[in-house]
C-alpha cells in the first residue's frame, strides 16, 4: 500500500513538472511585435494596433515589407478623401465602438478596400505610368475587341468572374447599397477597371501586403495567369534551358537585388520571365510595360507585329522593340546564338500564318458565305470550336514553344496538333462544301447568358 | 545757353514727364496684383472664393498665396511677367467682351499646361527631405531628377488642390485628414 502511493506521488510529481511549462506557457501563436519608433500619425498607430489582432495575417505580412521598413502604413495606401466613392462604409462603424481600444472616433479615417495604381502612382509615378501603356493594363479592351465568348455571351457572368477576368480583370462596380458590387470583386486582375478611372493592379505581382520587387522577378509571380492550355508560358518556361537552370539553380539567386542592379550572371544564372520581358539589363533600362521588347503577336489569331495588332496597337516599331530584346539575351549569349534562335520562330511564325491560320480562316470564311455554318453565335458549331483552338490552343503553344525553346512545346503540344487540327477541320469542312449540309448547330449549348454590354469606362455609352 | 544746359534742362523735364508715368504704371501693376482685382471680374470670382478657403491662404505659417504667385512669372522675370500679365489681361478683356462664353473646367486645364515646375518650386523647394513621407520622398525625385521621357509636372499629382468646391474654410494646421497627393491624373 505504502509503495504503491509513493509511486503515485513520484508519478503525479512527474505528469506535474512535465506539464508545469505548459501551464506556464500556453500555445498561443506569437504576434509580431510593432513598437511605434518612428514618426507615423496617431491614426496609422490605430490602424496598425486593430488589425495586428483583427487580420495579423496582413499586418505580419506588411511588417516584412519594404513598405513597412520605409516606415509606409496602411494609410499611405487606403486613405482617400471624404466623398469619394469607394468609402469602407462597412469599416465606418467600427469607429465609436467602446469595446475596441483603437476604435475611438478620433482616429476615424475614410479608408478604401481597393487600391489602384493611380494610388501606388503618389510614390511610384513612372513604374505606374509604364504600366499603364501594357497590354497587361489595357487587357479588358483587347478582350472585348477579340474574344467570341464575351461578345456573343457564350459563358455566363460567373463562369467570368472565376474564370476570365480573375486573371483579365472586373470593371469594380459599386451597387445600390454603395458597397462594392460582389459580382466585381474581390479581384487582382492585372487589367481591372477601378472606380479612379486607372487601370489594373500591382497587386497582380507584387501581392499584398508583401508588395515585394523579389516576388515579381520569381516565375511563379506569372504563373498564376501565364498556364493552361491556350498560353502555357510558364509549362514552356519550366521546359526550356532557362526554366531548368532556374529550378536547378534557384537557391542561390539574389532576388532582391535593389531595382535597377539586378544583374544577369551575377544575381541570377539564368532569366527568370521579368528578367527577359521587364528588369533592366545591360543597357535595357526596367520598364513595367510587358508589351515592349516583342516583335510579334504570338496570342493573335494571326500573327502580326505589335504595331499592327488592331485591337491595341503598340505604337512603337518591332525591329527597335527586337532590338531590346536582343540587348537582353546579349548579357549571355552570342549573336550567332541570338540571330539563328531568332531564325527559328520567325520560321515557325510564317509557317504558322501561311501554312495553319491563313487556309484555315479562308475555309471558315467560305463556309460562313455559302450558308452552311451560321455566323450568329459562336462555339456552338463543332467547326467553329475547331477554328477557335487551333489558333487559341496548340496554335500559341507551337508559336510560344518556339518562341521560349521549348521542343516539346513547339511541336507535341504545338504542331503536331495544329496537323491534327487542321486536317481534321479541312475534312469537316470540304465534307460540307461537297455535299451543301448545313453544320449541326448546338441549340442546347449551355449557360451562354453572359452580358454583351461593353465596358462603359472603354468603350464610352453604347445604344 | 550753353550746350551742356540744354542737355540738362531736356533730362530734368524727362524726368518730371517719366517719374509720374513710371510710377502711376507701377502703382497699376500693384493694383491689378491683388486678388480683389482679380476677383472684381465675374468669370474669376468663383475661383477667388475657392482659393480664400483653400490651405495656401489659411495655415499655421500665416503664408497667403496670392493669384500671382502661381499664375505669373515671378516679378523679378520682369519682362516675361510684364509680358504675361499684360497679355492675359488683354485676353480676358477681349473675350469677356466679345466671345461671354467662360468654361471653368477648360480654363483650370488651360492653367494645369501652363503651369511651369518652377511656378511651384519658387516656394516649394525643400522637396526631398522629408522623413515622415518618404514616399513624396520618392516621387518628387522622380520629378526633380526625372529621367528622359519621365519629366513630369508638380500639377499631374497635386491638383483640385486650391479652386475646388468646399463647404468649410480650410485651415492647414487643422487638417483632419492628412494630405495627399492624388497621384498620376492621366492614369
Amino acid at each position: 500500500m505504502r509503495r504503491t502511493l509513493i509511486f503515485l506521488s513520484i508519478g503525479l510529481l512527474v505528469v506535474g513538472l512535465m506539464a508545469a511549462p505548459g501551464l506556464a506557457q500556453p500555445n498561443f501563436a506569437k504576434v509580431k511585435e510593432y513598437r511605434i519608433e518612428r514618426s507615423v500619425p496617431p491614426e496609422a498607430q490605430a490602424c496598425i494596433e486593430c488589425h495586428r489582432e483583427t487580420t495579423p495575417g496582413i499586418f505580419a505580412d506588411w511588417a516584412k515589407s519594404r513598405h513597412a521598413n520605409a516606415n509606409i502604413t496602411c494609410l499611405d495606401c487606403h486613405l482617400i478623401q471624404p466623398g469619394d466613392q469607394d468609402i469602407a462604409q462597412g469599416h465606418e462603424k467600427y469607429y465609436g465602438r467602446s469595446d475596441m481600444p483603437w476604435g475611438e472616433a478620433k482616429y476615424k479615417m475614410p479608408i478604401a478596400s481597393i487600391v489602384t495604381p493611380k494610388d501606388c502612382s503618389r510614390c511610384h509615378p513612372d513604374e505606374a505610368t509604364q504600366y499603364s501603356k501594357s497590354k497587361h493594363a489595357n487587357t479588358i479592351e483587347i478582350i472585348w475587341k477579340l474574344d467570341p465568348w464575351l461578345n456573343k455571351g457564350m459563358n455566363s457572368d460567373n463562369e467570368r468572374k472565376v474564370g476570365c477576368l480573375n486573371c483579365h480583370g472586373t470593371e469594380v462596380k459599386i451597387d445600390e447599397n454603395g458597397k462594392i458590387d460582389p459580382n466585381t470583386w474581390p479581384n487582382a486582375g492585372v487589367g481591372r477597371l477601378n472606380l479612379d478611372g486607372s487601370k489594373g493592379s500591382c497587386t497582380s505581382c507584387h501581392t499584398r501586403h508583401r508588395f515585394s520587387v523579389g516576388e515579381a522577378r520569381k516565375p511563379e509571380a506569372c504563373d498564376q495567369c501565364h498556364l493552361g492550355p491556350d498560353h502555357p508560358q510558364i509549362e514552356i518556361y519550366e521546359e526550356s534551358k532557362h526554366g531548368t537552370i532556374y529550378h536547378a539553380y534557384q537557391d542561390e539567386y539574389n532576388f532582391d537585388a535593389a531595382g535597377g542592379t539586378w544583374t544577369a550572371g551575377v544575381d541570377y544564372r539564368a532569366p527568370t520571365c521579368a528578367a527577359c520581358h521587364m528588369s533592366g539589363s545591360g543597357k535595357e533600362p526596367t520598364s513595367h510595360d510587358v508589351t515592349q521588347r516583342l516583335s510579334w503577336e504570338t496570342q493573335a489569331p494571326l500573327t502580326v507585329r505589335p504595331q499592327d495588332f488592331k485591337p491595341f496597337p503598340s505604337g512603337s516599331d518591332w525591329k527597335a522593340e527586337r532590338q531590346k530584346m536582343k540587348n537582353i539575351c546579349s548579357s549571355c549569349h552570342g549573336d550567332s546564338w541570338i540571330n539563328d534562335f531568332y531564325d527559328g520562330f520567325d520560321k515557325a511564325v510564317t509557317e504558322y500564318n501561311e501554312v495553319y491560320f491563313k487556309p484555315a480562316k479562308a475555309k471558315l470564311d467560305e463556309l460562313y458565305e455559302k450558308g452552311l455554318l451560321d455566323k450568329t453565335k459562336f462555339f456552338d458549331e463543332r467547326l467553329e470550336v475547331e477554328y477557335y483552338e487551333l489558333w487559341h490552343h496548340e496554335g500559341r503553344r507551337a508559336r510560344m514553344g518556339a518562341m521560349m525553346m521549348a521542343p516539346d512545346y513547339a511541336w507535341w503540344h504545338g504542331f503536331y496538333e495544329c496537323k491534327l487540327r487542321f486536317a481534321n477541320y479541312m475534312e469537316e469542312a470540304n465534307h460540307l462544301i461537297e455535299t451543301g449540309q448545313k453544320a449541326y448547330i448546338a441549340k442546347d449549348f449551355p449557360n451562354a447568358t453572359g452580358d454583351t454590354t461593353r465596358p462603359e469606362k472603354i468603350f464610352g455609352k453604347t445604344q | 545757353m550753353k550746350k551742356w544746359m540744354i542737355a540738362a534742362v531736356l533730362v530734368g523735364v524727362g524726368i518730371v514727364i517719366a517719374f509720374p508715368l513710371f510710377s502711376m504704371s507701377y502703382y497699376t501693376m500693384v493694383r491689378t496684383s491683388t486678388p480683389e482685382f482679380c476677383a472684381s471680374c465675374h468669370e474669376i470670382k468663383p475661383a477667388v472664393v475657392a482659393w480664400r478657403s483653400s490651405t495656401h491662404t489659411n495655415n499655421a505659417a500665416g503664408v497667403v498665396v496670392d493669384c500671382m504667385d502661381c499664375h505669373l512669372p515671378a516679378p523679378q522675370d520682369t519682362f516675361a511677367f510684364f509680358f504675361a500679365k499684360s497679355y492675359h489681361g488683354l485676353k480676358d478683356v477681349a473675350v469677356h467682351f466679345f466671345v461671354g462664353e467662360y468654361d471653368q473646367e477648360k480654363a483650370r486645364e488651360a492653367a494645369y499646361a501652363a503651369f511651369d515646375n518652377d511656378q511651384c518650386q519658387k516656394c516649394h523647394r525643400n522637396l526631398l527631405h522629408m522623413p515622415n513621407q518618404r514616399g513624396a520622398m520618392l516621387a518628387h525625385r522622380s520629378v526633380v531628377y526625372a529621367r528622359p521621357g519621365y519629366e513630369k509636372k508638380c500639377v499631374d499629382c497635386h491638383y483640385d488642390l486650391v479652386h475646388s468646391e468646399r463647404g468649410l474654410v480650410m485651415f492647414r494646421q487643422t487638417r483632419q485628414i492628412p494630405y495627399q497627393a492624388k497621384g498620376l491624373k492621366q492614369l
